[in-house]
């Protein structure tokens, strides 16, 4: 293999995984400069930046935590179909748990009036965040144990969670959509830091889970696993305990979703939070190149991937097209995205720039 | 004896999931005829069928596709741009006919274009069909922001017109149970989806390929002309069950049929179809399709659980089914793997221990969908009060109990005559329409079409409910009228609050995922006020 | 020449096939006249499954030529090789185990009554069928429903039936078959052979080849070794021909081995006693010392890999007991025997050995990380350590540590899997079919490392299909036959008397 500087430079770029999807967020970022120069400009409001760039930001913090989960999930081969159901038990457990007047939790008649006042919480806010967490974790073990122990296709068993998901939700807070008027808590959601609060949430677990993965052994053996069960199984790893985690942490990451989703708007709607947040998730990871039969995998390249879906979303909002055509659109912006990872479309850009077929090592015959 | 019975048995083994599923919706419906007088009258069942075409037609398109391994997740999107499509073309005119055929034409090509996808390029099936109904969904909104009625005549006939069953019917009075043209419709489609499944070449390498795509290949069969034709196929199920919407409901709104791909999804899989592809029959989707209305009829009778129990039993359910698939599934791959072993070791497994296991999953299976219907109907039993909302009721219900209008001048000239609050609510299980009226002097009065109701709070009580609604935001702008296509046994509302200078109306709908998170706090309060009338009888 | 020519209905000449880094045929004539049945036998990476891709379409050949009834084709894909008349039916059944019986046969070509499958005609047809095979069921029931015999036989029919097979191939029929589907399955060959049709039968069975075929062809490391009449070949001379000494350079290999039998210790590092699994393998007993190389020996389908996996804990064994360093085993896993410090180098190094997306250095450290468990992540100086120290005590050659592996020739590849295992520091090391596949240079590498890791101490099990390799590098070799293990050999060994084992009863 001749290596002259140059190309070999260029074949780094264009093959590292972060390459596709940040050409397509600079492609959309290029699509709004021309159509609105505007896009660009950041204000600056009591320290605070806004602007459309930082609504990107802002309102992609679902999906990007999402995506997190989700790339560990479909790294070993599977799916979660569930986390938009588990962002709406999590928000529905938070909020329960802040003011559980609806359940039939008699408060005496003093604290009654409290209910409406934002510094009042039954439950302390550490408590709501830890139990919201455990519950949405467990939601994820389940999804974890019908995969990788009752050996149930991923698709099937996460279907189950977000159909039942749901009707769970409700059932938490008997059907009402319990308005949330706890300040700290709204903060999650709404609150500024110079940027966006929920944007230091997203990197929080952005390096948790980077840690976990790429600092433990964790983010080899899942590739390993998603790559060749056999080969590890031989190599001694557990894959049903990898799948296990995996699962796990993808409902913990749809739990934090959940917590700003609702912080957001300051209820917890159990019908529609999170409604088809999943699509978006898996669409996320899919930009981001990881491949859905599983294997190698990057966080980064799956939140540049969450951050592509919200800039289309921001930008057509931007350059006025109606909340709901947007839905249209983005089904385009997938069809395209796609097409660009099909086979026999990556096999002409390898061909045009100039990339040699792989000796493919394999067909040793017998 | 037994050993005749168990040879059919095990002769015809791949009809037990099948058997099961229909043994189970039978069970059910037992026991709900049991636990509930309402369950008894024969309308109900014929309910499950007028209640279902659009669920049942694009769950058979779901079916063959399920078959050959895939999955279509675009049947909700085609389904709500088929029900705004129609109604604008109508509106502007088209004849109805052209409407409906241009509609299927819609589907077929959506349906062809990601089945090309997916073959040609190798882009998986569930990402294929996600981008179609994004994109399908996301077209409806570049035809209308807001719902669409539907006035043509030839869809009002379609959808109102009822047939009577003879022997349960009298013709004169035009009094008893009947169903409706959309329900021969459906039996006609599902009549013909069988046709196809087991008559045609096409439906045979439908299941050639869930069984072994690659065999399926090197058998020479056409695998992939086959494969974009079967999403074809889905595509003009979802176009014909947004036909049959749109004439049920007589109107089009791009929110419509939102999370109906699980509903059919899990109707597939609990008739008995396995989501690897290969195994299945249509007929079984019939009773899937059933039991998903049985499930929601029970619940609904039994008054005390909410709707949202429905989500959680299907889940439950689909659980269980699912569960009974993958341990036969696995039950399969070891009894091969011992096979070969067993061969070699000049032994063989006897096929009577196959039959026991098969038999024992199937018994677990059924035994917790059994369960799980007792306790609901359990639960229901026990806390049998009387409530409006029609928990038993034998008499066949004379008008149709479709989407009716509010008295709204009514209403009008209640307020002007010094009611504060006029509230209205239509439907449930046994069609009401009742209005009530609250003045300031804590006089309420109700109204449902034919008796009259009063009780007298106080003022202060008044004033008081007043506060509370106010309190709730009744007069901002975050309370806001929707509406969308009711359940079968929902309710709509239609709210005015006249206070202190101010007059809002809001109207909704139950079961709604759209109305404003307050409203429902307002009207349980209210709920909480007023009288009740006792069940009709 | 002429008068044979037209007996024969297919000629092969010239065969030659490579794939990177290796040439899997070359230069191989294959013959068939009609109605015979002519067996194609080989060890595994003889070159007999490329032979037959090569004929159906699947592969397309380097060199040589394709003679069919006298006209020369090329085959295009196996939908072509069907319509020429060849149809294949492999061990894994290619047809649809969800629809019935008589689907299967006739799928494609239904029979029709106004244009709606006519499943009454279409029973009946596939009944008739299959009874010209003295096979009858009851074609309504789904095939999976069936013994893998019976599917078998249901595919035998569609090959035929379908494109009215003039070629029949066989791939490993008998395999899951027992004593008496096997002589089923015999006597509808010789009535197919009757009828006219030719059958290319491949085997590992040499039994079988005795019972039904007419003539062999062997096949030997991509090479033809000949084809010879079955009836005047003794068996012992066939098995010698299939895996017996050919020309070496290797000789100063027997030195070493020598040599190095002094220093074996007397300890067992590892004792089976009893071990077997029902219908894998039987009860055998097995003991490993410190220093010395174990080879197992004997053919295709004899048990070998299934001791290794017993050994190394892929197979749970259903009698008998194992320990290790005097420590009875209770768990079996691969993770806990790695764990007691055995290790095993898989014999199928695409399916259970590379994981091929992952760097040369991930594949070689994954072992020993899935030991330390998910915490103790090796840090990164240390890995590239780990696998630079291996690189260069293997010779692995690749552009550095972070290519992925599936960008490695085959031999480089296996390499890695050594040293993956390698790095376990392992006390017994087995290694199933190390050197298959590989160039002759990076065999002799191999076998030399072997007896080196025996020499710091080690014990290995050393598997192979090659007689002299195993010879080479073992102290002892135990032989397997037919699922058993039925002697062993120690010193010093009279490659006549192994022979003789291997093949079993004389003839």
């Amino acid at each position: 293999m001749r290596q002259s500087q140059p190309t070999f430079t260029w074949r780094k770029i264009t093959e590292s995984k972060l390459f596709f999807p940040f050409l397509a967020l600079a492609l959309i970022l290029l699509f709004d400069l021309i159509f609105d120069p505007g896009f660009f400009r950041i204000e600056t409001k009591e320290g605070n930046l806004y602007g459309s760039l930082v609504d990107i930001l802002r309102n992609g913090s679902c999906i990007m935590l999402l995506g997190i989960g989700m790339t560990m999930v479909i790294a070993t081969g599977g799916v979660d179909l569930s986390v938009g159901a588990v962002m709406a038990i999590a928000a529905s457990v938070a909020a329960i748990m802040m003011n559980p007047v609806i359940i039939g939790v008699k408060l005496p008649p003093d604290l009654m009036k409290f209910i409406y006042d934002p510094n009042f919480t039954y439950a302390p806010l550490w408590q709501v965040i830890l139990v919201t967490l455990i519950v949405s974790t467990i939601c994820g073990v389940w999804n974890g144990l019908l995969v990788a122990y009752a050996k149930i296709q991923p698709m099937v068993a996460t279907l189950i969670l977000m159909i039942a998901g749901r009707g769970i939700a409700q059932l938490i807070t008997n059907g009402v959509r319990i308005q949330i008027f706890y300040e700290p808590y709204a903060f999650i959601g709404n609150g500024w830091v110079i940027l966006p609060f929920s944007l230091y949430i997203v990197a929080l677990v952005l390096v948790i889970a980077w840690l976990l993965t790429r600092k433990t052994a964790i983010g080899m053996f899942i590739e390993s696993a998603g790559i060749n069960s056999r080969s590890s199984f031989y190599s001694g790893i557990d894959e049903q305990k990898i799948k296990l985690i995996a699962y796990a942490f993808c409902g913990f990451c749809a739990g934090v979703a959940g917590i700003i989703a609702s912080a957001n708007i300051k209820t917890s709607d159990a019908n529609n939070l999170g409604l088809n947040y999943e699509l978006d998730a898996i669409l996320a990871v899919v930009i981001g190149g990881t491949l859905m039969a599983g294997g190698r995998f990057s966080l980064l390249a799956s939140v540049v991937g969450a951050l592509v879906i919200q800039a289309t979303t921001t930008s057509m909002y931007a350059i006025g097209v109606p909340a709901n055509a947007v839905l249209a659109i983005k089904g385009l912006v997938v069809v395209f995205v796609i097409l660009l990872y099909a086979e026999q479309v990556r096999d002409l850009v390898r061909r045009i720039t100039g990339q040699t077929a792989r000796p493919s090592g394999k067909g040793a015959g017998s | 004896m037994i050993q005749k019975i168990s040879t059919l048995v095990a002769n015809n083994r791949r009809f037990l999931p099948l058997s099961a599923t229909i043994a189970m919706f039978f069970i059910a419906y037992a026991l709900g005829a049991v636990f509930a007088d309402g369950m008894r009258d024969p309308q109900v069942f014929f309910n499950l069928f007028r209640t279902s075409p659009f669920y049942l037609i694009s769950a058979i398109g779901m079916t063959f596709v399920i078959l050959t391994g895939g999955i279509d997740l675009s049947v909700s999107g085609v389904v709500a741009l088929t029900t705004v499509a129609s109604a604008a073309l109508l509106r502007a005119g088209w004849d109805p006919w052209v409407v409906m055929l241009l509609m299927l034409g819609m589907g077929m090509a959506l349906g062809a274009i990601m089945g090309a996808f997916i073959t040609y390029l190798k882009v998986q099936p569930f990402i294929a069909t996600l981008a179609g109904m994004w994109f399908a969904r996301g077209l409806c909104f570049f035809i209308s922001d807001d719902a669409i009625s539907i006035n043509d005549r030839i869809f009002r006939i379609l959808g109102q017109t009822k047939i009577l069953i003879p022997g349960l019917a009298d013709p004169v009075t035009k009094q008893g149970d009947y169903i409706s043209i959309l329900v021969i419709v459906e039996l006609v489609v599902l009549a013909v989806a069988i046709y196809i499944a087991h008559y045609t070449r096409f439906g045979r390498t439908v299941y050639a390929i869930g069984g072994n795509e690659q065999s399926a290949r090197l058998m020479g069969l056409p695998v992939n002309r086959t494969k974009v034709l079967v999403y074809t196929l889905s595509g003009f199920c979802s176009a014909l069950a947004g036909i049959t919407l749109s004439i049920y409901v007589l109107s089009g709104h791009g929110l419509y049929a939102r999370g109906f791909e699980l509903t059919i999804i899990a109707s597939v899989v609990m008739g008995g179809t396995m989501l690897s592809g290969g195994v299945g029959y249509v007929f079984g989707t019939l009773f899937g399709v059933l039991i998903t209305g049985l499930i929601q009829t029970l619940i609904q009778f039994n008054g005390q659980l909410s709707s949202w129990w429905t989500n959680i039993v299907v889940g439950a359910l689909t659980l269980v089914f699912i569960g009974v698939q993958s341990l036969l599934a696995a039950q399969k791959i070891r009894q091969l793997a011992s096979k070969k072993f067993q061969s070699q070791a000049k032994e063989r497994v006897t096929p009577r221990q196959v039959g026991a296991r098969n038999r024992q999953m199937l018994l677990v299976g059924g035994g917790a969908l059994v369960v799980i219907v007792l306790a609901v109907l359990a639960i229901g039993g026990a806390q049998n009060t009387t409530r409006g909302s029609g928990a038993s009721s034998s008499t066949p219900i004379a008008a149709t109990c479709q989407l009716k209008p509010f008295r709204e001048e009514h209403a009008a000239s209640l307020l002007k005559a010094g009611a504060i609050i006029a509230y209205e609510r239509n439907g449930g299980s046994n069609c009401i329409d009742e209005l009530y009226a609250i003045y300031p002097d804590g006089r309420i009065v109700g109204d449902d079409g034919t008796r009259k109701i009063e009780k007298q709070v106080t003022p202060a009580d008044v004033e008081k409910l007043l506060a509370d609604i106010t309190g709730r935001g009744w007069f901002t702008e975050e309370m806001y009228t929707t509406w969308h296509v009711p359940c079968g046994q929902c309710f709509s509302y239609d709210l005015t609050v006249s206070y202190k200078g101010q007059a809002k109306t809001v109207k909704a709908v139950d079961g709604g995922t759209d109305a404003p998170a307050n409203y429902w706090q307002v009207v349980s309060t209210i709920n909480g006020v007023i009288p009740h009338f006792t069940s009709t009888q | 020449m002429m008068a044979e020519s037209n007996n024969h209905i297919l000629m092969m000449k010239g065969i030659s096939k490579a794939f990177p880094g290796v040439q899997a045929l070359e230069d191989v004539d294959y013959t068939l006249k009609k109605g015979e049945i002519h067996a194609l036998v080989g060890e595994n990476g003889a070159g007999k499954s490329t032979l037959i891709k090569v004929l159906t379409g699947v592969e397309r050949q380097d060199a040589g030529t394709i003679t069919l009834d006298g006209k020369e084709i090329l085959v295009r894909s196996p939908q072509h090789a069907q319509a020429l008349g060849i149809s294949t039916v492999y061990q894994e059944i290619n047809l649809c185990p969800n629809l019935t019986v008589a689907e299967n046969i006739l799928i494609g070509r239904e029979p029709k009554k106004f244009g709606r499958v006519d499943w009454g005609k279409m029973n009946v047809q596939a009944r008739q069928m299959l009874q010209e095979l003295d096979v009858d069921i009851d074609v309504t029931q789904t095939l999976g429903s069936y013994s893998v015999a019976i599917q078998q036989m249901v595919a035998i029919v569609r090959a035929l039936k379908i494109s009215s097979a003039k070629i029949l191939i066989l791939d490993e029929p008998t395999s899951s078959l027992d004593a008496h589907e096997t002589d089923k399955l015999f006597e509808v060959m010789r009535k197919l052979k009757r009828a006219g049709v030719a059958i290319i039968f491949i085997t590992h069975f040499i039994d079988q080849v005795y019972q039904v075929a007419d003539r062999i062809t062997v096949l030997r490391n991509g090479k033809l070794v000949g084809t010879y009449d079955v009836a005047s070949l003794p068996r012992l001379e066939l098995i010698a021909k299939m895996i017996g000494r050919s020309l070496t350079e290797f000789d100063d290999m027997t030195k070493i081995k020598l040599e190095s039998s002094k220093h074996i210790k007397g300890d067992a590092l590892l004792q089976a006693r009893g071990l077997g699994h029902t219908g894998a393998i039987e009860p055998f007993d097995l003991d490993l010392h410190a220093g010395e190389v174990v080879g197992l020996a004997g053919l295709l389908g004899s048990g070998r890999t299934e001791i290794a996996g017993l050994l190394f804990g892929t197979e749970k064994p259903d009698t008998g007991s194992l320990a290790v360093n005097n420590k009875p085993v209770r768990n079996y896993s691969p993770f806990d025997s790695i764990k007691r410090g055995v290790a095993l180098c898989p014999e199928d190094r695409k399916a259970a050995g590379i994981v091929d997306d992952l760097t040369v250095r991930e594949n070689i450290i994954l072992a020993i990380q899935a030991n330390r468990g998910w915490f103790k992540y090796l840090s990164m100086q240390k890995q590239y350590e780990i696998a630079d120290q291996f690189i260069k005590l293997l010779n692995i050659v690749t552009p550095s540590p972070d290519q992925p592996v599936k960008n490695l020739s085959g031999g480089n590849q296996q390499k890695v899997i050594l040293a993956r295992w390698l790095a376990t520091n392992p006390q017994v090391l087995i290694l199933d079919e190390p050197t298959r596949g590989i160039d002759v240079g990076a065999k002799a590498e191999i076998q030399k490392l072997v007896l080196s890791l025996a020499e710091e101490g080690k014990a290995c099990v050393f598997i192979s299909s090659e007689l002299e390799e195993v010879m080479r590098t073992s102290h002892r070799i135990a032989v397997l036959r037919d699922r058993e293990k039925v002697t062993e050999f120690a010193g010093e060994v009279d490659e006549h008397k192994l022979m003789q084992a291997i093949a079993g009863s004389e003839s």
